[in-house]
């Protein structure tokens, strides 16, 4: 099927996961086991089930699976809500990131169904039964759905996320065309400068995987072309400089999972072949 | 308590296989296939170069069934890695990044791949009449 927008949900899928063992190069503390399941409150008539994973640092425990059954009668439309309502009536453990609940503040990242989304543009009608929530994918997990984000901050840090000038300070404001903006802000408001860091394609992205630790990732690289591509900056030879490296940059094989998954429609895999355009032609 | 011990979220277990990560992991195996296949490739041909008795063993082997596979997944192989190599060459230029593009042109590769191993096939087996 051809998917034309990354909220297109997927119809038919051969394969719901990749044809590799339970506990495929995965540590013995990260193996997940089997949770308990949180029944439906009686009368219950519109249910569904939320398949979410565990973890609690406090013990000493492997993370797990719980299931819980959600009444959709008394429940609010998105998964965000779903989350809230188990948090606030069910299991007061349950604990997750969020925030605008409304897609602007990208701190509700999570993988629903398989794939990266925010929970509060999500809708349940728009899961699978059991709808399954993981954590972002390959980070250390703080606790349940919070993983720890330190590393992609580091790396955020690495390409010096800042308008950096050598030219005198003007009286005013550095200024800037409508066009020039247009390059950050995209004409259809899906420029780089709209994204809001939500991690969901890195966290999406098998070479960041295996390779995060020296692999900026998309979401790092669509930010590093978003200051290569500000017309105020003054600092773009350096900045290449900086990105110029078999691991940082060219780990990206274009497999394109990260402009498949963006919740806002971005689309890093174009940054990162315009970045490495821009370290081509400047050679000529 | 330390990063290390904490456990890590899982990636490729739970992961949803796409059009853009499968048609990657095929474009890797086949390349890994074609470089497995060029030896048996110069083997055929220093067979051939051989004489006859070195060549029949050989085209024993490669007329087997296990032979007959092998030669379907070596040719499979070279038609899907040069479709979607072609791919690559487009995004390295810059071209064939939006998304509904990446969808046509991967669909287009798997098509255009399998044709090109069928036709092959179907010509080959005439030839040997």
């Amino acid at each position: 099927m051809i998917i034309k927008s990354s909220d297109q949900l997927p119809r038919n899928t051969l394969l719901k996961r990749f044809p590799v063992p339970k506990n495929f190069e995965v540590s013995p503390q990260s193996r997940i086991e089997r949770g308990k399941t949180w029944p439906a409150p009686a009368g219950a008539t519109s249910i569904k089930k939320f398949e979410v994973y565990r973890y609690d640092p406090e013990t000493e425990k492997n993370p797990r699976i719980d299931t819980y059954e959600v009444d959709l009668d008394t429940c609010g439309p998105m998964v965000l809500d779903a989350l809230m309502k188990i948090k606030d009536e069910i299991d007061s453990t349950l604990t997750f990131r969020r925030s605008c609940r409304e897609g602007v503040c990208g701190s509700c990242s999570m993988n629903i169904d398989g794939t990266n989304w925010l929970a509060c543009t999500r809708f349940i009608t728009d899961t699978a039964e059991p709808a399954t929530i993981y954590p972002l994918n390959h980070l250390p997990v703080i606790k349940d759905l919070v993983p720890d984000l330190t590393h992609l901050y580091a790396q955020y840090a690495l390409i010096e996320p800042w308008l950096k000038t050598n030219s005198p300070v003007p009286e005013r404001e550095r200024l800037q065309t409508p066009e020039a903006a247009d390059a950050l802000n995209g004409a259809d408001g899906k420029g780089p400068a709209a994204c809001i860091l939500c991690f969901c394609c890195t966290a999406g992205c098998p070479s960041h995987w295996w390779n995060g630790n020296r692999f900026l990732g998309p979401a790092v690289l669509l930010q590093a072309y978003r200051w290569l591509a500000d017309s105020r900056d003054e600092a773009t030879g350096e900045r290449l400089d900086n990105l110029e490296d078999p691991f940082r940059l060219y780990r990206c094989h274009t497999i394109l999972n990260c402009t498949r998954t963006c919740p806002k429609g971005l689309n890093p895999g174009k940054a990162i072949a315009s970045i490495k355009k821009m370290i081509v032609e400047r050679r000529n | 308590m330390t990063r290390d011990d904490r456990p890590l979220s899982p990636d490729i277990q739970i992961y949803r296989p796409q059009l853009t990560s499968v048609l990657s992991i095929i474009h890797r195996f086949t390349g890994i296939a074609l470089s497995i296949g060029a030896p048996l490739m110069v083997w055929w041909l220093i067979a051939a170069a051989a004489g006859p008795a070195a060549y029949s063993a050989l085209h024993g082997f490669l007329a087997s069934w296990l032979g007959l596979v092998l030669l379907l997944g070596w040719t499979f192989s070279l038609f899907f890695h040069l479709c979607n190599g072609i791919r690559h060459l487009f995004w390295d230029a810059g071209y064939g990044f939006e998304l509904q593009t990446i969808y046509v042109s991967g669909w287009a590769a798997v098509a255009i791949s399998i044709a090109l191993t069928l036709t092959s096939w179907i010509i080959s087996f005439g030839m040997k009449g």
